[in-house]
């Protein structure tokens, strides 16, 4: 660079190209499109900054056509922002070396070749953990509502389980209920599955998935985002966030959907993605599954029925391997042991959790048992609840989910 | 001979000065009382003819007309009587009046004897703001209407002692002072034909200690919430689960009122009429009305413009046993209190409004039978129809009770075995405590905390901030629900002593939600 930074400025930190590419994206209102649209003009993030800093550069960005040669590329307003941001680029390198967070850009050739593929994949993923599991044969996403049933929450842990065993990744967006069901089933297995966020890093929700998230790292995993790590979620960030989790897989399963469900956006981006579309089916009249039993009728075609396990493992084409495993073993997967199903959870809570397995029921059994105080317990309770993996009704507390399923406590 | 008396009668919670006129004139024999009396008033001339006999004097052969003004107030009760009797005995030159303004307030017996009235407080204050400095009542009266300052107060047993009374000067004189008690004036006039007010039936006897209860971790604790923050408590399980125990407990746990409220709370208890009154009430009150009482009952109202059981249980605790067998318009009647503390009543030509800021307790059945949910399976009721129970709680109320806790029935050996139970004393502190520090914190209690104002209080940071979107997700994420979450979980973190509102406590919030909320949410996915 010819140019000299200007005297009083205290020595910037110098960004890479990778940092240059995502600092580029924590513009506000900076999409993968405009972004492009830079670097096709100035071919690399870093000449985009420099640029940036010359008199005038607002209006230059702003003058961009977009790709098609029909618009601006930029709007006039994005294009002040973005020489505005220069200023904060020391204060945003900061935030973004000081987090574990890996930047993989699109022209990177760790990037997710299957997203790759997309109309308009994002420019940079955040990433925590391994990419590898991407690169596996078989990709599935398996998606739902965030309040299952029983049945929907084992019918998801079936089939996250069946595609790991077979090699397969999981792919799904961490919320709770049977995206959470999903993860876990995969993690129980120590196999590699990929959380897409729909918030950055640094705001992960929800809270009650933190331990899920570190134990798919450990498993290795990886939780991904597209969004700069301070990006608090919004209502706009979690339909965007769907496009790369049907994006990052061949095909997507949705299980259990009501009408409205943000599982069906990841339906259709799916379809218009080119990829597989796979819907369990529910009784009519059933709201949980309201959604999965409209598209089917909707899109005879393209979204196909799920009317097993066995079929569906040949349906997504992971007959071969699995065969060996899943004439057999195909009912049920080996329920998850007790120590396994509470792991994610703080102390105060496994020991409740231990205790409601043993089957102890009022407030007062588990106060009795545990030598916690009842305000103590009472919070454990929710943490638990928050996971589906206790029940109450009428003030006794029953264990559900994989809790009720584990096998006890060996000790 | 014309004589003119001061006297007062009640207006809802409203002490309303009469002057009593009474006009003894030579003519055909007659008694007429004019202006607006109700039944009670008129048979006024049965029991002052009777009393001025038995009492040794005469009842004058004349023409005596007595005028209650002002002539457009509808009076009610017997409070004039006694100033209607010495009225008759000045008029006829019986008795000579000392100088100086007087007032009586007294019911006659056919005997001569002077009994006391409801509303003695309210109706001495107004007297004493009228600037009245000696007041005659009944003798058993004496106490309650001394808590108003600057007045003297002269009491006496018969109509005899009565007219002493009148004929003598002031003991001594009374420098006119300011009247200690303020009372907010109500609407306009009322009605007349007054049934006294409904009888007390406030939770009876000695109210139990906490100690006595066992078990029902859960309802105890939500109890201790409910009162620190004055968040709405619903209570459901099956008969004999200890419900209606655990809410007789309550007046164990309420801190003493302060002055201010204490003062409203004595006044609303001498408008009902709750006995001799002979300092200010301290103690919280709490109303148990039974579930076949009548709107008027509920609200208020009714000829006199009585006040009604909200009203009774102004800065205290309406406790509603077996809450789905009231009458529709009788709960849907407590929108009004629940939402802005006072209550309306508006009849053709007036209104009035009466205080009722309550804490509302309620208790029900899991279902129609009873049992749902017991271990034994005795319950009968198909499913939809435990499911619609809940629902049977109507929307206004739903909104405003913040704590919603099952309780089951205790299996024998934990009403033997399990840890020893808190004392009342020792949750009473906490609750003090809590409430002081929302008192300070921001003048109100929690529960009286909506809108910006909540969220500007229970600001929550980043951890915390999160877990309360989890946790309004299990609510269905209505704003309501997540507002209760927030104040109820304000209330925790007041309890712990807590100036920030942390994840746990939110957690534990989170564990008294509405199971209303809980089974619409099953069914939105």
């Amino acid at each position: 660079m010819t140019v000299a930074p200007p005297p009083a400025a205290p020595p910037a930190a110098t960004p890479t190209e990778a940092e240059a590419w995502a600092l580029l994206l924590a513009v506000e209102d900076l999409g993968p499109a405009a972004h492009g649209a830079l670097l096709r003009a100035y071919g690399s993030a870093l000449a985009v900054l420099e640029a940036a800093r010359r008199p005038g550069a607002s209006a230059r960005f702003a003058g961009i056509r977009s790709e098609e040669g029909t618009g601006r590329a930029i709007g006039p307003i994005v294009a002040g922002r973005i020489v505005r941001s220069l200023g904060l680029i020391d204060e945003e390198l900061e935030v973004l070396r000081s987090s574990a967070v890996r930047i993989v850009t699109v022209a990177d050739p760790a990037y997710p070749a299957r997203l790759r593929a997309i109309e308009l994949p994002p420019p940079v993923l955040f990433v925590r953990g391994s990419l590898d599991g991407l690169a596996a044969e078989h990709v599935v996403a398996v998606v739902g509502t965030r309040r299952p049933t029983d049945r929907g929450r084992a019918m998801a842990t079936q089939i996250a389980a069946m595609i790991t065993a077979a090699g397969g990744t999981v792919v799904s967006g961490l919320a709770l209920g049977i995206d959470g069901a999903s993860h876990a089933a995969a993690v129980h297995q120590s196999g590699p599955t990929v959380a897409v966020l729909g918030s950055g890093h640094a705001e992960l929700v929800p809270r009650a998935h933190d331990r899920l998230a570190e134990g798919i790292i450990a498993a290795g995993g990886a939780v991904v985002s597209e969004l700069w790590p301070r990006q608090p979620p919004a209502k706009w960030s979690f339909p965007r966030r769907n496009r790369l989790i049907s994006g990052l897989s061949d095909a997507t399963v949705v299980v259990e959907a009501g009408e409205n469900s943000g599982a069906l956006i990841t339906a259709r981006n799916a379809l218009e993605q080119g990829r597989g579309l796979f819907l369990v089916p529910g009784r009519i009249g059933d709201p949980v599954s309201a959604g999965c039993l409209r598209w089917l009728h909707a899109y005879p075609g393209e979204a196909r029925i799920v009317i097993g396990l066995a079929e569906l493992v040949e349906d997504l084409g992971l007959v071969e391997r699995a065969s060996v495993r899943s004439r057999r073993t195909r009912r049920l997967p080996e329920p998850a042991s007790l120590e396994a199903v509470l792991l994610e959870l703080g102390p105060t809570a496994r020991r409740v959790g231990t205790a409601l397995a043993a089957g102890h029921g009022t407030l007062d059994e588990l106060v009795a048992t545990t030598g916690f105080e009842p305000a103590t317990v009472l919070g454990a309770i929710t943490l638990l609840e928050l996971r589906g993996l206790v029940h109450s009704t009428f003030g006794r507390y029953r264990p559900a989910g994989a809790l009720a399923a584990a096998p006890p406590a060996r000790s | 001979m014309l004589a003119t008396l001061l006297s007062s009668t009640l207006v809802g919670l409203d002490g309303r000065i009469i002057r009593v006129e009474v006009d003894v004139a030579p003519g055909l024999p007659g008694f007429t009382i004019v202006g607006l009396a109700d039944a009670a008033l008129q048979e006024a001339r049965e029991r002052v003819r009777g009393a001025i006999r038995n009492a040794g004097f005469s009842h004058p052969p004349r023409r005596i007309t007595v005028n209650l003004a002002p002539a457009d107030l509808r009076k009610a009760g017997a409070s004039l009587d006694l100033a209607i009797a010495i009225g008759i005995l000045l008029g006829s030159e019986q008795v000579t009046a000392a100088p100086g303004r007087i007032a009586l307030i007294g019911e006659l017996s056919l005997g001569g004897e002077v009994a006391s009235v409801p509303g003695i407080l309210p109706m001495t204050a107004a007297l004493a703001r009228r600037g009245i400095r000696r007041l005659v009542v009944a003798r058993d009266a004496v106490a309650e209407a001394q808590l108003v300052d600057g007045i003297e107060v002269v009491g006496v047993g018969t109509l005899r002692e009565a007219a002493d009374a009148v004929r003598r000067r002031s003991r001594r004189s009374t420098r006119p002072l300011p009247p200690r008690i303020e009372l907010a004036s109500g609407g306009p006039a009322p009605d007349p034909t007054g049934v006294p007010a409904a009888p007390a039936v406030a939770v009876d006897g000695i109210a139990p200690d906490l100690v006595e209860v066992r078990g029902q971790l859960e309802a105890r604790r939500a109890l201790e919430i409910a009162l620190a923050g004055s968040h709405g408590l619903l209570l459901v399980g099956p008969p004999g689960s200890g419900k209606t125990l655990l809410a007789r407990t309550i007046p164990t746990l309420l801190p003493p009122l302060g002055d201010a409220d204490a003062l409203a709370a004595t006044v609303v208890a001498s408008a009902a009429g709750e006995g001799p009154i002979s300092a200010l009430r301290r103690e919280a009150p709490v109303r148990s009305p039974h579930h076949t009482l009548s709107y008027a009952a509920m609200v208020g109202g009714g000829p006199r413009m009585s006040p009604g059981e909200v009203t009774l249980a102004d800065h205290g605790v309406l406790f509603l046993d077996e809450l789905p067998e009231f009458g529709r318009d009788v709960l849907e009647a407590l929108r009004q209190p629940l939402e802005d503390g006072h209550v309306s009543i508006a009849r053709v030509g007036r209104a009035t409004r009466f205080p009722a800021r309550v804490l509302l307790v309620a208790a029900m059945n899991p279902c129609p039978c009873g049992w749902a949910g017991d271990p034994s399976d005795r319950c009968r009721c198909p499913q939809p129809v435990v499911d619609r129970y809940a629902g049977r709680v109507s929307g206004p109320l739903r909104d405003r009770i913040d704590l919603w806790v099952s309780m089951g029935r205790l299996p024998p050996e934990a009403l033997i075995a399990g840890r020893e139970p808190e004392a009342s004393s020792v949750v009473a502190e906490r609750v003090r405590r809590a409430r002081a520090a929302q008192v300070e914190r921001q003048g109100v209690l929690n529960g009286r905390l909506s809108g910006r104002r909540l969220r500007a209080i229970c600001r929550l940071d980043g951890a915390a901030g999160r877990q309360a979107i989890a946790l309004a997700e299990l609510e269905g994420l209505t704003a309501r629900g997540t507002e209760r979450l927030l104040r109820v979980s304000r209330t925790i973190a007041d309890l712990e002593g807590s100036p920030a509102v942390r994840g746990e406590h939110l957690d534990e919030a989170a564990r008294f939600r509405s199971f209303a909320a809980r089974l619409a949410s099953r069914e939105a996915s």
